[in-house]
């Protein structure tokens, strides 16, 4: 029942979609001049382009779905050791609730490693509270002078013993099967990393509700889409699990760009290795609850990530070589860069329509598109994981105020780097909301 | 008025307001980060102006 009420309103938005497609296309012919004719054109292709990221992501994530049910993995004879490497830096509000989620973890062999990143509050005592060793699993706090995250998870590294590396956020909490289900992969030997889900845990304003649905939408389905191709483009800071081999080979974390997660993975998938997805695996992460703190956090994002790019840009014309690594570094500039700037561009395009020729129809046409994909891209996300069904109806929103400001904000961001304006890592407040 | 102009109407008035608001809520966010920076980094001679010019001496 759920399924057939799913495809009729899967064809009820296609419907809705393909006659908002042929209005806009009616626009071409509404101008009268060279620039407004070109305005037109590019947001065609802009449109289509998005058009088939969306249902090109949501049907591989479907594919995706279908693979991994259908798949059985071998039940773990022998359970490779997992090293579990928790960054911390002032985290003393969150770390035990993350350090008691991992300790809680099904997965027997684990050694749990805090490395305190020079914290000034009582992160270090915290972390130190639940230090313990049985044997089998352990956890030991580790300390080292402020040097940013890449550093710390490279210390922690150092001091593993395991064959895997899981890195997890200490402001983040973990599904208590979320390792048992992320090993299995690494069956495979051409894998090197699996990616988790990330969900919003403070859903306690219409902010950190629209960024949960931006998190299952926008990350978790995509990275669910990618991984089709054993393509994830970046493990997130919250839950992600690597082969320590080839953490080595690819000389672990580095400190030159403020996104070391997007980096680490480009240099991997750059390596030939296979990154995976496991959508049962969840972490639980605090979102900012406040406008500013949420753009501080997109400002650091966007640079973050568009360092990473300038830095493997060379590969990007790689794409009869190294069409892997060429592909995943176009699809994030469209996403980081192309797609913020048409976004705003657009809607300032049909500001100039409406104050030149009177308000017109195509401005609806153009928001009635994207809401009906972002509504039907909510709606599978809904329907394929344990999320409400009420959080749908905020992609109304999402595309009438949330993403708008995003964008505003990735747009100047993506100024200032350019501009190489100095920057520093942003480090956001935590309300203990785990 | 039909319903589509209407509701074009509606979508114009927020689009613009959400890019204005979007431009004022970056520009807020760079003046709260500038001055959590200033704050942190206040020199000997501020912190002599804030204390009306008395000495003030600092404990290890």
């Amino acid at each position: 029942m759920k399924g057939v009420l799913f495809l009729a309103f899967i064809a009820l938005l296609a419907g809705l979609s393909i006659f908002s497609v042929i209005e806009l296309h009616s626009l071409y012919f509404a101008m009268h001049s060279f620039i407004g004719e070109l305005g037109v054109v590019m947001l065609l292709i802009f449109t289509l382009l998005i058009t088939l990221r969306y249902l090109g992501l949501m049907l591989f994530s479907m594919l995706n779905n279908i693979r991994r049910t259908a798949r059985r993995h071998k039940p773990n004879r022998d359970y490779p050791k997992v090293s579990i490497i928790v960054p911390a830096y002032n985290e003393d509000v969150v770390i035990q609730k993350s350090l008691i989620s991992i300790m809680e973890q099904t997965y027997p062999r684990l050694e749990i490693i805090v490395v305190d990143d020079g914290s000034a509050d009582a992160t270090f005592v915290k972390a130190k509270q639940l230090e313990y060793d049985n044997g089998v699993s352990s956890l030991k706090v580790l300390r080292k002078p402020n040097g940013g995250k890449a550093k710390a998870l490279n210390y922690g590294m150092e001091h593993s013993s395991g064959e895997l590396i899981m890195v997890v956020d200490a402001d983040s909490k973990l599904s208590d099967d979320a390792i048992e289900r992320m090993v299995p992969y690494f069956d495979d030997i051409r894998v090197a990393a699996v990616a988790g889900s990330v969900y919003v845990s403070n859903r306690i304003n219409t902010l950190t509700r629209l960024q949960a649905l931006e998190y299952i939408e926008g990350l978790n389905m995509a990275r669910n889409g990618q991984a089709f191709f054993k393509l994830v483009s970046i493990i997130p800071g919250p839950i992600g699990v690597f082969r320590k081999t080839a953490l080595q080979e690819v000389g672990g974390y580095d400190s030159d760009t403020f996104a070391e997660d997007a980096d680490l993975t480009l240099k991997l998938i750059a390596a030939g290795y296979r990154i995976d997805f496991e959508p049962e695996a969840f972490a639980y992460t605090e979102a900012p609850d406040s406008l500013l703190d949420l753009l501080k956090q997109r400002y650091r994002w966007t640079r973050g990530i568009l360092q990473s790019l300038a830095k493997h840009k060379s590969m990007m014309l790689h794409v009869m070589r190294r069409p892997k690594i060429s592909l995943v570094l176009w699809y994030m500039f469209f996403e980081s860069i192309l797609w913020p700037f048409m976004d705003v561009l657009g809607a300032l395009f049909f500001i100039y329509v409406s104050y030149t020729s009177g308000t017109s129809a195509f401005i609806f046409y153009w928001w009635l598109l994207f809401t009906l994909l972002d509504l039907a891209g909510a709606l599978y996300c809904v329907l394929t994981t344990r999320e409400s069904l009420s959080l749908t109806w905020y992609a109304i929103f999402y595309r009438l105020y949330f993403i708008s400001v995003i964008n505003v904000s990735k747009i100047f961001a993506t100024i200032e780097e350019w501009m190489n304006l100095k920057m520093d890592w942003g480090k956001l407040n935590r309300k203990g909301n785990l | 008025m039909d319903l589509i102009a209407f509701m074009s109407m509606v979508i114009l008035i927020i689009t613009i307001l959400t890019l204005s608001f979007g431009v004022v809520a970056y520009f807020l966010y760079k003046l709260r980060e500038k001055r959590a920076k200033k704050q942190q980094q206040v020199t000997y001679e501020e912190l002599r102006e804030e204390s009306g010019d008395d000495f003030i001496f600092f404990e290890k």
